[in-house]
């Protein structure tokens, strides 16, 4: 079995992009002195939290849930809850507590309100502890909204004191504790009192100190918060206008002034920042600020092309991703995908324009800003649109270790590495941090992969040739048609190509065409669907089947749409088989180039003259587009179209064949200039076939060749070229399994290479158990190689060395003693006979089944070859 | 001193001189409200045991939260298929809370059929599904019918118990697959419960059973699938790792396939090799026993020179443990006991009363034993006895860094193997690299460095 690729899916969230909203009230409430939470809902749901967050900041992080039982869940949780508070407070004695209620609470329609005044009339004693409820339930957002709805809860539960101040409130979207001590800084350099809200500058980054204090004693403490509604302005840094902002209510409840701006992320928002921090102060912005902003403007210069090749994935919470790509977009970085698992309908109207301006400079004309998204179709967009860096929480890494491509982490969560916590982004230096990590990922990239790149794309171009024609030789080393000899590989025959468009004197068409098929047997005519059907069947039954022909019984160019399907489906099916066809070339100019496209590596060329007067008298007419020729101008089509198809496949590395039938008084002196004709364009070997009578054709009373004769051609063309002589390797039993298929198992050899055998007589080729290679000296079962050795005419020669290993079908078949047996069977193939020193009966029954002999001996191989070869000639064996 | 909950009491003992403490501890029982337990919950607990079945899909139902938290963050390594590492929810919002979800789990379980073909998918119902009235197992039934593959309905909201439950839950599960396949003969072979192959531990132990010659036919669950799990009838022994979590599998098992188990552990050399011959003993293989014998022979004595001289370094040391289960706490005494480093405070989430019992009797006097401890009695017993070193999960870890203590990370996200003899030498090596790591030279009332 496999990896299942999974995709992304309709109605389910594959791989969140997301958490939930209780874990965004508890990140607020952490930025509030000595404040504890509890979640009223199960004990998960805090201990998930809990572990979540522990992971990012790498600080304890304490937070009580109610524990709902069963019983809770029933009749109401309040008893958990008001006992779960003290029990709190008893533990921790915080001065305020958030409660932040869960999907099960909201459920099960838990008022808070009412449980808080109830506990406090239950105990006066703890009256003076601020009990803030929020509304968070799971399904009602993500821990974006989750943050902002608990400051919400906090400013609007607390009982204000509406003295005017000197302050400045400062609401932030979610933010690591290092910036959160930054934006402290930078208004302390402006001389102005803010109340932030939340600080969590000290709470989820504590120091080590002697005594360790489980009480989150940093943080905005209540006498603050009471203040916001007399302070002199509000300034929310969210560059999204949030749903119950916060600094709306103050101006609305207590005309508080109110601002928004964006984070002061990037070179143009953070002088935005300042700006209005000098004008609320009156005071000019600090000559060491201006320093920063020119060393951040010449760290952008400086990075300006490597970020120029940024086409970048961008995700996380809503301000996050809109800050960043700004950030993005002025360093020339491509926001290709921006992405957020929130519902935030603003995004694209925010960031459109923005990008749109870089998108034009580089014209690229896709990217997409989605919002409510996961992390599934975030990758198949980031792979689509070919992004080369991604930018977000740790929540990244599978796209990242899945697209190979590097991952900038900012945002929550950080898990997988320390420091998340102290991360930046604010400001001038933060910005040139992020900035340049943002750089440093695309150039560490770049570092490492472009030597091989260059050398992928350029050098091994000529390499990728070299390759082509070394699969290619290798594919003609197993196919039974080319080099049948030293293949083991089995072959078939698809009769998907019923008609012929050339009519041959020996041929007649109302049998299969004799150049490919037995004549006198009609095939059945298979559909391209059968014919996969067909390829299934026996691949299932023969798994060294590798080899698919496409040879009539008509002609398969004659018959184009019914060989490309079938190609196409094979392959889809199948996308290591060797694809073979046969043609009597007419057609081949137009459909070379389609061949080589569905990956046919061999094709076979039924040519027998080059000579139009010779071919006059051989073919009867031909049927070109529709249009019948005779006598020599059939020919003379014919022969062209040949030549000039042949080339094509030739220069494209395909092997081509030429099969010439041997027409005594016809052609049979001519061969020989056929021969040198398609030597010279490149063809790798020739097949002299002898003439087959058929009956009721033209020549039906044309004498026909000796194999002798025939034989006499091919030594006297073996040496312009490669001579096919041996086809007894291509006997039927290849397919012999296959007896209900008889039809489809024919070769092409059969008629004219089964008697060659015989009158060759005394050739056998044999598999030899061999350890050391000089002896017959191992058991059947034992061996890892087969030694073949082939015996003819008293010749003992060695041919080639099988390792078994190679037959196996899987790894987990290889283990076991009898699929071992059936590997080193495989690997026999077409021997004649096995020669071993021992030998289990069941392989013997095996080996004897498939027609091949079993001698058992202890002897010097080639003795052991000759003795066995000769009890072979005396029809004995052990 | 800190001061413990009342209702905590119970369930905090001290070892005294008899070895015995009365009515023993409060234990199996549901955590106390406010009292910041570190307990996860029943879905928790189905989601470990269940999910590193490699080929399965695992859907959590209800809103996102539940299958944010328990996203890929374990480290259970697979050999095959790895859909086990994607999350898959129905993500519940507002009007699935008031319309119901079942059209929404319905229409998920069709996508995933229609695309991947699967043979088995778990769907877990979180807190909410149960009280908005959705039917989950009735739609699972249905598209195990409509589609000829296994959809199993894992109950699990948080609130109905603790993790234990959702073992249990799990469990159920399992058998609700497997029992389908009861009807098998017998093959010579054992079944491995109780392991989630976290680092490639499944493969340690694996790997040691061919060495001695013992078949492994099935694996619950880690690097198991469909394939894997429906051999498991046939099995002559069930051997259980992690008895927390999967005792009461092959208590099915024994029940409803006859199949008998026994406990082992493979952590620690002592464990490792008693485990190893009990399984061959079990077997009534003597050959296996031999092999066993002469295979932990060599193997210990090849990592006999590296404990003593580790251990120079831990001898005296001290030692806290706050863990799952009660059968790797009373294996982590064991194996601190080997290297001479004492156990003083020792914790579990959901140890059993059986399992405290073997805790009491080996530990030393005055140990400190808790169940279902929260931070600050963590804390509280941690400074108390002065410890060096805390063994626990990811969220106690940030704890025992403020109080200065060194950390063993014996959770489910590590990322290297505690088990077998290689695991013997990781532990040790990580247990000395942080209790003698320089920096405690810093901490703990060490103060600044001075100018002289």
């Amino acid at each position: 079995m496999s990896k299942t690729k999974i995709e992304p899916m309709v109605n389910l969230n594959t791989n969140p992009c997301k958490m939930c909203m209780p874990l965004g009230s508890v990140t607020a409430f952490y930025g509030i002195k000595n404040c504890m939470s509890i979640l009223h809902g199960s004990q998960g749901c805090s201990t998930y939290i809990r572990r979540h967050m522990a992971t990012h900041y790498n600080e304890p992080v304490d937070i009580a849930s109610s524990s709902l039982t069963e019983q809770g869940t029933v009749f109401g949780g309040e008893t958990n809850l008001l006992k779960g508070l003290k029990n709190l407070i008893e533990i921790y004695h915080p001065e305020v507590i958030g409660v932040s209620t869960t999907c099960l609470a909201e459920t099960i329609g838990e008022d808070l309100p009412r449980m808080i005044g109830k506990f406090y009339a239950e105990n006066p004693e703890y009256k003076n502890i601020e009990i803030i409820p929020v509304k968070s339930p799971g399904y009602g957002g993500t821990q974006y909204e989750g943050y902002f709805s608990a400051i919400f809860g906090v400013i609007s539960s607390v009982s204000m004191q509406t003295e005017a101040n000197d302050c400045i409130n400062v609401i932030t979207a979610p933010l690591t504790p290092a910036d959160t001590r930054f934006l402290k800084e930078a208004f302390e350099m402006f001389g102005l009192k803010i109340i932030l809200l939340p600080d969590v500058s000290d709470n989820l980054d504590g120091g080590y100190k002697e005594e360790y204090d489980k009480l989150p004693s940093g943080g905005t403490s209540l006498k603050d918060i009471k203040k916001m509604a007399g302070a002199k302005a509000t300034i929310e840094l969210c560059g999204i206008e949030i749903k119950d902002s916060p600094g709306k209510y103050l101006e609305n409840h207590y005309g508080v002034p109110y601002y928004r701006i964006n984070m002061p992320v990037g070179l143009r928002d953070t002088d935005i920042f300042y700006d209005l921090l000098s004008k609320l102060s009156e005071i000019d912005v600090p000559e060491e600020i201006t320093i920063q902003r020119g060393r951040y403007l010449d760290a952008m210069i400086d990075a300006h092309k490597y970020n120029g090749e940024g086409r970048a994935v961008i995700f996380g919470e809503p301000d996050y991703v809109a800050s960043t790509v700004r950030l993005c977009v002025e360093n020339g970085v491509m926001p290709l995908v921006v992405a957020t698992g929130s519902v935030c309908n603003d995004l694209k109207g925010l960031l459109k324009d923005e990008i749109d301006e870089i998108a034009k400079k580089y014209f690229i004309d896709r990217y997409e800003i989605l919002q409510d998204v996961d992390f599934k179709t975030i990758e198949a967009l980031a792979k689509e649109l070919h992004a080369n860096l991604l930018i977000g929480s740790s929540d990244g890494r599978r796209m990242e270790e899945s697209l190979g491509i590097p991952l900038v982490r900012r945002g929550f969560p950080i898990h997988d590495r320390v420091g998340g916590q102290r991360l930046r982004m604010l400001g001038y230096e933060g910005s040139l941090d992020y900035m340049e990590d943002i750089a440093n990922a695309l150039l560490s990239k770049k570092e490492a992969d472009f030597r091989e790149n260059i050398h992928q794309q350029y050098y091994k171009k000529e390499l990728q040739e070299d390759k082509m024609k070394e699969l290619i030789e290798d594919k003609t080393k197993n196919h039974p048609c080319f080099n049948g000899c030293a293949s083991n590989t089995a072959r078939m025959h698809l009769a998907v190509a019923p008609r012929c468009n050339i009519q041959c004197n020996y041929c007649v068409r109302k049998f299969d065409c004799p150049n490919e098929s037995r004549p006198g047997v009609t095939s059945k005519i298979l559909t391209p669907i059968e014919a996969l059907e067909k390829y299934k069947m026996v691949k299932k039954e023969m798994s060294n089947l590798s080899v698919v022909g496409i040879a009539g019984p008509g002609d398969a160019l004659a018959n184009f749409e019914e060989t490309k399907k079938t190609l196409e489906l094979i392959r889809e099916f199948d996308p290591d088989v060797t694809f073979c066809l046969s043609t009597n070339g007419l057609m081949l100019p137009q459909y070379a180039n389609e061949l080589i496209r569905l990956g046919v590596s061999h094709v076979t060329v039924t040519m027998n003259a080059v000579d139009i007067n010779i071919g006059a008298k051989i073919y009867k007419y031909i049927d070109y587009n529709g249009v019948k020729f005779e006598g020599v101008s059939a020919a003379a089509i014919l022969l062209a179209n040949q030549l000039s198809g042949l080339r094509i496949l030739v220069a494209a590395g395909i092997i081509c064949k030429v099969n010439i039938v041997t027409l005594k008084g016809i052609n049979d002196k001519h061969i020989p200039k056929v021969v040198e004709t398609v030597k010279e364009i490149g063809c790798y070997i020739t097949n002299i076939m002898p003439f087959i009578q058929v009956k009721g054709s033209v020549f039906e009373n044309l004498e026909p060749v000796s194999n002798k004769e025939v034989n006499e051609i091919r030594n006297l063309c073996g040496e312009t070229m490669k001579q096919m002589y041996h086809c007894r390797q291509c006997r039927a039993d290849a397919i012999g399994t296959l007896d209900n298929d008889r039809s489809l198992e024919f070769s092409e050899c059969k008629g004219n290479c089964g008697s060659k055998k015989i009158e060759e007589g005394n050739s056998y080729t044999f598999a030899v158990a061999s350890k050391s290679g000089m002896l017959v000296d191992t058991h059947f079962g034992h061996v890892a190689e087969l030694y073949i050795y082939e015996y003819k005419d008293g010749d003992v020669c060695y041919k080639e060395k099988r390792e078994i290993q190679k037959y196996c079908t899987g790894e987990e078949n290889c283990g076991d003693e009898a699929d071992k047996i059936d590997n080193i069977i495989k690997a026999i193939g077409e021997c004649d006979g096995v020669i071993t020193m021992r030998i289990g009966e069941a392989p013997k029954q095996k080996l004897n089944k498939k027609n091949v002999k079993v001698f058992v001996t202890y002897d010097r191989i080639d003795t052991a070859v000759k003795a066995a070869a000769e009890q072979m000639g005396n029809g004995q064996e052990d | 001193m800190d001061k413990i909950l009342e209702e905590r009491k119970q369930s905090i003992v001290l070892k005294n001189e008899l070895g015995c403490s009365g009515s023993g501890i409060n234990c199996d029982s549901d955590s106390v409200s406010g009292a910041i337990s570190q307990r996860a919950c029943v879905y928790c607990g189905a989601r470990v045991v269940l999910n590193p079945i490699t080929d399965a899909f695992h859907i959590v139902h209800g809103p996102i939260g539940c299958a944010s938290y328990t996203w890929d963050i374990r480290g259970s390594l697979t050999s095959d298929d790895d859909v086990f590492r994607t999350s898959f929810s129905t993500d519940l919002r507002e009007k699935d809370v008031i319309f119901g979800g079942e059209k929404k789990l319905e229409a998920a379980i069709e996508e995933i059929a229609n695309k991947y073909h699967p043979k088995l998918i778990f769907v877990y119902a979180t807190c909410i599904v149960g009280v908005i009235g959705d039917d989950v197992e009735a739609i699972c039934k249905k598209m195990s019918d409509k589609y000829n593959m296994h959809v199993i309905a894992v109950k699990s909201p948080g609130f109905s118990g603790n993790k234990a439950t959702g073992y249990r839950m799990a469990c159920d599960a399992i058998m609700q697959v497997i029992s389908q396949y009861k009807d098998q003969p017998k093959v010579n072979g054992i079944n491995i419960l109780g392991d989630f192959n976290l680092a490639g531990e499944m493969w340690i132990i694996k790997s040691y059973m061919e060495k001695i010659g013992i078949n492994v036919l099935s694996t619950f669950t880690g690097d198991s699938n469909f394939e894997s799990m429906k051999k498991a009838s046939s099995a002559t022994l069930n051997i259980v790792q992690c008895a927390g979590s999967s005792t009461y599998l092959a208590n099915r098992m024994q029940e409803e396939m006859g199949i008998p188990f026994i406990k082992v552990s493979f952590f620690g050399v002592e464990d490792t090799t008693a485990s190893l011959i009990k399984v061959a003993e079990a077997l009534g293989d003597n050959e296996a026993r031999e092999k066993a014998i002469n295979f932990c022979k060599k193997e210990s004595d090849k990592i006999e020179g590296f404990i003593n001289q580790y251990k120079k370094n831990l001898t005296g040391k001290k030692a806290a443990i706050y863990v799952g289960g009660g059968f790797k706490a009373i294996s982590l005494i064991r194996q601190f006991k080997a290297l001479g480093i004492e156990t003083a405070v020792v914790g579990t989430q959901t140890g059993k009363k059986d399992e405290y019992e073997v805790i009491e009797s080996i530990v030393e006097k005055d140990t400190v034993i808790l169940d279902d401890a929260n931070p600050a009695e963590l804390e509280k017993y941690m400074k108390e006895k002065n410890v060096d070193i805390l063994v626990g999960g990811v969220k106690e870890r940030p704890l025992a860094y403020k109080l200065g203590i060194a950390f063993c990370d014996h959770n489910h996200e590590r990322k290297h193997p505690l088990a077998g003899f290689d695991g013997v030498v990781n532990f040790v090596t990580e247990i000395n690299g942080s209790i003698n790591h320089p920096v405690w030279k810093y901490t703990r009332g060490k103060g600044a460095c001075h100018y002289e």
